[in-house]
């Protein structure tokens, strides 16, 4: 692949000075653009291929769970069209992000030159587009929290097209008996837990309507359901 | 006799001259995932550029993350191995597992404002010698063979060593 791609780049590129900014700023083929030192560099000599083929964002799946360990939570989300009386919205693509148990999120860490493998850095993200019953589908560990939030799970419902409809939290019910209260925290317990009432974004939601319906046990795992109704 | 281990970073630029399939398939897919992510931090419609967006909104330089998601198929297709960079035989021969996906410029409105980096970080090469303008390198190992297989390449534009430890 890579031997097809730079042939013709390398070929005439017996390299030339360059004080170009629009060649210094760089091409599809950068390392085998110009450069200073006025020298000849060989040109690529092996077999062709592998050919690329088109692929979706890794968010494209499922089962986002990558590994994390944790209570299973299955999470089924319903997108309703307030335009069409919160009928069923078919072809809404759904993101879906939450933290491990320990209230980590998967992105870079830190910053500047640190470098992430390229195996499984997108964990507990994912991508479904909603069914003809408006339906999507996630398999996950239930979300750990932390510091100053409560347990949580972000949603973004795009049209078909990719352009944002709605984006929103889905929070999660509380007392004895629920699946909060049985996960307890994880590791962490929850001691410090910031709950519904006292949370920024959830303290608001006088009727509840962000909280989803939880059920299920550790041993089975947990199942959540909650409608979100967008204007499509 | 103390040796160097290195470790080498390819920044490799995809911008609209790219002209292979796999720049291409980078280029339009993280244009479109860019484009649906960055309304997470633009929920007002104020930015039409990714410059904006990171010049007013915290924490939105997790975009290089996320619309990393967008090329992660691709970059699984190069086998681990680094693309573009050759040794003096013309082969590639640099291994790479970890990356970093950047976001240089865009514009949602205009594709071809477009301009995303992929730096690829090598594993960990042995330097054994200079010649001339070349390096003298092998993969690292722990353990070392009487007679070791190396490579001889040359630095190149948007190639630099990115890490260096000195062995005995």
């Amino acid at each position: 692949m890579i031997g097809a791609i730079s042939t013709p780049v390398i070929i005439d590129a017996c390299k030339k000075n360059s004080t170009d900014g629009s060649t210094t700023s760089g091409s599809g083929t950068a390392g085998t653009t110009t450069s200073t030192n006025g020298s000849c560099t060989v040109a690529p000599t092996e077999t062709e291929g592998p050919f690329p083929t088109k692929t979706p964002a890794s968010f494209v799946r499922s089962d986002i769970t990558d590994g994390k360990t944790g209570y299973k939570l299955t999470t089924k989300i319903a997108i309703g069209n307030i335009n069409n009386s919160c009928a069923a919205l078919a072809g809404a693509i759904v993101d879906i992000w939450h933290c491990d148990a320990e209230g980590n999120y998967s992105e870079y860490g830190g910053s500047g030159m640190q470098s992430t493998n390229y195996q499984s850095v997108h964990f507990l993200r994912g991508r479904q587009t909603t069914d003809a019953n408006g339906l999507v589908t996630f398999t996950s560990i239930f979300p750990g929290w932390y510091s100053g939030r409560a347990t949580h799970i972000h949603v973004h419902i795009y049209n078909t097209a990719g352009t944002s409809l709605s984006i929103t939290q889905i929070a999660f019910p509380e007392g004895s008996g629920t699946a909060l209260a049985l996960v307890n925290g994880y590791s962490k317990g929850m001691n410090g837990y910031t709950y519904n009432n006292a949370d920024n974004v959830f303290s608001d939601d006088k009727t509840g309507i962000e909280i989803a319906t939880v059920t299920g046990s550790l041993t089975a795992g947990f199942e959540l359901n909650f409608k979100l109704n967008v204007k499509a | 006799m103390p040796q160097k281990v290195i470790t080498l970073c390819y920044r490799k630029i995809i911008d609209s001259t790219a002209t292979n399939p796999w720049d291409k398939f980078i280029y339009e897919d993280s244009f479109t995932e860019l484009k649906m992510q960055s309304q997470f931090y633009n929920q007002e419609g104020k930015y039409s550029t990714f410059a904006e967006i990171i010049l007013n909104v915290p924490g939105s330089e997790k975009l290089h993350f996320l619309v990393s998601a967008s090329i992660m198929g691709y970059l699984q297709q190069l086998n681990g191995i680094i693309p573009d960079v050759l040794d003096n035989l013309g082969r590639r021969f640099l291994t790479f597992e970890n990356f970093k996906f950047e976001i240089i410029n865009s514009d949602f409105n205009q594709i071809d404002k477009h301009k995303v980096a992929i730096n690829f970080f090598s594993r960990p090469l042995l330097w054994h010698d200079s010649i001339d303008q070349y390096l003298l390198v092998s993969p690292f190992k722990e353990i070392t063979a009487e007679e070791t297989f190396t490579n001889l390449f040359q630095i190149q534009p948007f190639v630099s060593i990115h890490a260096i430890k000195n062995i005995s």
